[in-house]
């Protein structure tokens, strides 16, 4: 279709336009052009609109509050957006033997942990060092979560806690290994509870998309399994 | 008017009372005079003494939407001087009520007059509106045995009109309201929008048409008759004519099986 | 009397096309309808919330964007500002000549639409994938967008298999499995070649400096894991006061949009990566884009910067379904777009002022806003600028309202008017030299005139009964 672009080229500030003398002063900086016209276009208002405050209940969803423990509220919700709660390493070898996926990084940190049931086991190859350059051997990944999200099913990452931002995304797997106390009930709680962290990612369930008629596909650029593994 | 929120607030302290205006719109002054009739018969009814000023004319409405506000506010400003006092101003179309109390006050915000506009517009109701509301009926008697489709109509979207309309009719012995799908979508009237736009409207029209259809009611029913002129200006059009009424043609009819 | 451009391009749209587009939208519709609802005991009040926090934000900006940039640079981003699309591409160039950077992956986002950045970079010599399943799409097709959160919702799988056909994607499957595992294997290597990864921003906290993004495939989150280097354009109006905000703004969101209690990705970045993660961008740039914004907040129409891109608007949108987004001729279409883009056009407003046309007004559009905005309003303040500027494109199809005024201004003329109309009934319609009403005529009968009847009634009645 013919389309025309729809934002025409923006009036310029033309200086030639100024007296001679003005030419001598400094070009406003970019910023400062941007904030002028900011200030100008608001100059105008007799009063300006105040900043409500608000109460976290207002966004916990009815079904939040049951009685149950907040891994069992966290595991049911992360189902429900087709997430895979598991409570054990041994949980975790029959679901990965299952799906066929023998080879895959682990964060070394976490290793002494899983490695004597990989081992007992038997059969996995599993790095403790992710090679970018071999990134599609990897089947699974294997990273620490920072927290998780109880109401939304949701896997907390961040850049202090997850070894490898690579490692937690690009296999078909990625099982994230959360402690019971790191469980916020909600997402308010959560966002009260942001790391002080340059990278924080919350995962809701594997990757998807619905670009193609609304049909839902799994495992579009991230994982396609998203494992939450609760290890005491 | 709220920064934040202008959707169709209707004023919480409208005047509600037995002596009221009657604004007949100008498609029952043109088209369907007994809309108007079934109005007054039913305000009657409830014990109303109905004014009809006689210098009315329309709501200013269709150059509103079309984007001349110079002649809308020329429309209003008459229609301010003909409705004047105080007496609650009852008007038999969600869409006219809407125009008098938010349309007119949005064009008028400028304009040094805008207080009369607004003042007309917190004692203007919407028929259905103000028989529940106004009144406090909430139970219409008399019988009327007919499966109907009701048409909530876009202007009354955030108002009373659509449950009070709804909650009205349900209560009419023998009558039966089925719902349809996608009640919520507009019937592409809109007004000078269904000249300018006559493929995008017709298209929403037989879609709605479509979905009534489909649940093969006896009338289908409306507190505006734009949409059922649009709707049923359709169905004709196509060969398979529906029957269309206004909410106060059900409610009097209702009367005649008391 | 020419027709209005939306409604002559509804008119030639493909029957696939529309159905398509249809059934796409009112499935996201009924999705958030039933999420909100369910979730929430009073949606409504949310959303009023919701635009009364957005409102603060837009007419305070003066002071939040200086607040904002310095809480970016606190966390060691490097700010931009660019007051027009010029402005913001040259500056993303800018940023990869110095780091002799050639190779972009970007996700999406709609300010890049808005300064047409790929095209742009195309031509000074540097790639630019888009990595969204659907932008990918339209960029292989070289189409565009129609859709805010769903670009490809015109186009049905047959169309896309043909596509990744003609590309080199594989021999013809329409399965959408097997389309989206190509796009999968295809894009991987993209990013791991890439130098400069590009986002968007759909909030930024101003009391600490956090970048929000929300995404369903992951696509920007490879953006941050694989380049060294991260640049977001940002509109100016995406700011929200204080990061407990989010809990309200993501919660409101992705229901809004995609009917998700919260999108699968939602990343807040606050700078480079730290010193211990081997992953992830060195180096971190927000520009801060103005491109037409500042013309918005000076207009009366400054709550459609409230707007924070779910698309619920389109999907319930009766002329968005009847019409598809490229009726729309601008990057934003529907109800959103007939408001935003013609203010963002700033001195061509009048080109785009057909766009406030296409609505009947229903309000769906306002009720579903997750941050209230009376777009309604807005469009009916565009229409009379419009009138006022003389638009041509906006005057198409409208009958004049001149001359009706006079009429229904006096009620003696309108009396007689009304007797006189009577005569239509005796006349054939066909030749009445009226073209609103040949227009009207085309798909619908009139009923029959009846004018000055009721009057009449109201006159010769016998005297009502006394009020009881």
């Amino acid at each position: 279709m013919a389309r025309q672009p729809a934002h025409p080229a923006r009036r310029q500030i033309k200086p030639a336009s100024a007296p001679s003398f003005l030419l001598l002063a400094p070009m406003p900086s970019p910023r400062e052009t941007l904030l002028a016209r900011v200030t100008s276009a608001l100059a105008p208002l007799p009063k300006r609109a105040p900043l409500p405050n608000w109460d976290n209940e207002l966004v916990i969803m009815r079904q939040a509050r049951g009685p149950v423990d907040a891994w069992t509220f966290f595991a049911e919700r992360l189902k429900a957006v087709n997430g895979t709660p598991l409570a054990s390493a041994a949980a975790l070898i029959a679901t990965l033997t299952q799906g066929g996926w023998k080879h895959g990084y682990c964060d070394p940190a976490l290793w002494d942990e899983l490695r004597p049931t990989f081992e007992a086991a038997g059969g996995f190859n599993v790095e403790t060092t992710f090679d970018r350059s071999r990134i599609d051997e990897y089947q699974f990944g294997i990273t620490a979560a920072t927290a998780g999200v109880a109401e939304t099913g949701t896997l907390v990452l961040s850049d202090r806690d997850t070894s490898r931002r690579l490692a937690a995304l690009s296999p078909w797997v990625h099982v994230a290994v959360l402690r019971r106390a790191q469980i916020h009930i909600d997402v308010p709680a959560a966002i009260a509870a942001l790391p002080q962290d340059p990278n924080v990612v919350w995962c809701t369930g594997p990757s998807k998309t619905a670009d193609v008629e609304g049909i839902l596909i799994e495992g579009v650029h991230g994982p396609g399994i998203q494992i939450a593994l609760l290890l005491e | 008017m709220d920064h934040a929120s202008s959707a169709l607030i209707t004023s919480p302290s409208r005047p509600s009372g037995k002596r009221v205006q009657l604004m007949a719109t100008c498609l029952c002054d043109a088209f369907y005079d007994d809309v108007a009739k079934a109005t007054v018969e039913v305000l009657e009814h409830l014990g109303c003494t109905v004014e009809f000023p006689e210098g009315q004319t329309c709501c200013g409405q269709p150059a509103f939407n079309g984007g001349d506000w110079a002649s809308s506010r020329r429309v209003v400003r008459h229609t301010v001087k003909v409705f004047s006092g105080d007496l609650p101003v009852i008007v038999p179309s969600g869409s006219c009520a809407a125009m008098i109390f938010h349309g007119a006050p949005l064009e008028f915000e400028k304009e040094p007059d805008a207080a009369e506009v607004t003042a007309l517009g917190n004692r203007t109701w919407e028929l259905a509106d103000f028989i529940v509301n106004g009144l406090g009926v909430k139970q219409w008697p008399g019988r009327y045995a007919a499966k109907i489709a009701f048409h909530r109509s876009c202007h009354s979207r955030g108002t009373c009109s659509g449950p009070a309309s709804l909650n009205l009719l349900s209560s009419i012995a023998g009558l039966e309201v089925v719902p349809f799908g996608e009640g919520e979508q507009c019937c592409g009237f809109g007004g000078t929008f269904s000249v300018s736009f006559p493929n995008v409207s017709a298209g929403m029209g037989n879609l709605k048409l479509d979905h009534i259809r489909a649940v093969q009611p006896d009338v289908l029913v409306s507190g505006d008759m734009s949409c059922m002129m649009h709707l049923g200006g359709l169905a004709e059009k196509e060969g398979k004519p529906i029957k269309t009424q206004h909410v106060a043609q059900i409610l009097r009819d209702a009367l005649k099986n008391a | 009397m020419a027709l209005q451009q939306i409604d002559q391009f509804s008119a030639k749209l493909r029957p696939e096309t529309r159905a398509s587009v249809y059934d796409g939208s009112k499935k996201g519709h009924e999705k958030r309808t039933s999420v909100l609802f369910d979730h929430y005991p009073d949606p409504d009040h949310l959303r009023r919330l919701a635009g009364n926090i957005k409102q603060h934000v837009v007419e305070n900006l003066d002071t939040l964007l200086p607040a904002a940039a310095a809480a970016l640079e606190r966390n060691g981003v490097k700010v931009h500002w660019a007051s027009t699309a010029e402005e913001a591409n040259a500056a993303v160039l800018a940023i990869m000549r110095a780091r002799n950077a050639t190779k972009m992956v970007k996700a999406k986002t709609m300010v890049s639409e808005e300064t047409h950045l790929a095209d742009y970079l195309g031509k000074n010599g540097v790639e630019c994938v888009e990595t969204d399943l659907g932008e990918f799409i339209i960029q292989i097709d070289g189409d565009h967008p129609s859709h805010i959160v769903k670009p490809i919702i015109h186009k049905n799988r047959r169309d896309i298999a043909t596509s990744f056909e003609k590309n080199g994607l594989g021999a013809y499957n329409d399965d959408p499995q097997t389309i989206t595992r190509r796009a999968r294997a295809h894009l991987r290597k993209k990013y791991l070649e890439a130098d400069v990864g590009l986002t968007g921003a759909n909030f930024v906290t101003t009391d600490t400096g956090r970048l929000v993004l929300v995404t369903n495939e992951g696509n920007s989150r490879f953006c941050l894991a694989a380049t060294p280097c991260h640049i977001a354009m940002v509109g100016i109006e995406k700011l929200l006061p204080r990061e407990t905000d989010l809990g309200l703004y993501l919660n409101l969101l992705a229901r809004s949009g995609t009917g998700q209690q919260l999108t699968v990705y939602t990343e807040f970045i606050s700078g480079p990566r730290s010193a211990t993660q081997p992953d992830g961008p060195e180096e971190m740039h927000v520009i801060f884009v103005d491109n037409g914004r500042t013309d918005a907040l000076a207009s009366d129409c400054r709550e459609i910067l409230r707007c924070i891109r779910c698309g619920a608007c389109l999907n319930v949108c009766p002329v968005y379904r009847q019409a598809s987004g490229h009726a729309y001729r601008s990057v934003y279409p529907g109800p959103v777009g007939a408001v935003l883009s013609p203010l963002l056009a700033g001195e061509r407003f009048p080109e785009l002022a057909d766009l406030p046309k296409a609505s009947s007004l229903c309000g769906a559009c306002h009720e579903v806003c997750p941050v209230n905005i009376p777009i309604p309003d807005l469009l009916l303040r565009l229409r009379n600028r419009g009138k006022q500027e003389g638009s041509k494109a906006a005057a198409a199809g409208t009958p004049p309202m001149g001359a009706w005024s006079l009429l229904a201004s006096q009620p003696f003329v309108w009396k007689t008017s009304l007797l006189a109309g009577n005569s239509l009934n005796y006349i054939p319609k066909s030749l009445i030299p009226v073209p609103p009403m040949q227009t009207w005529l085309r798909d619908r009968t009139l009923p029959a005139w009846r004018g000055g009847a009721f009057r009449q009634w109201l006159a010769n009645r016998p005297t009502p009964p006394a009020a009881k």
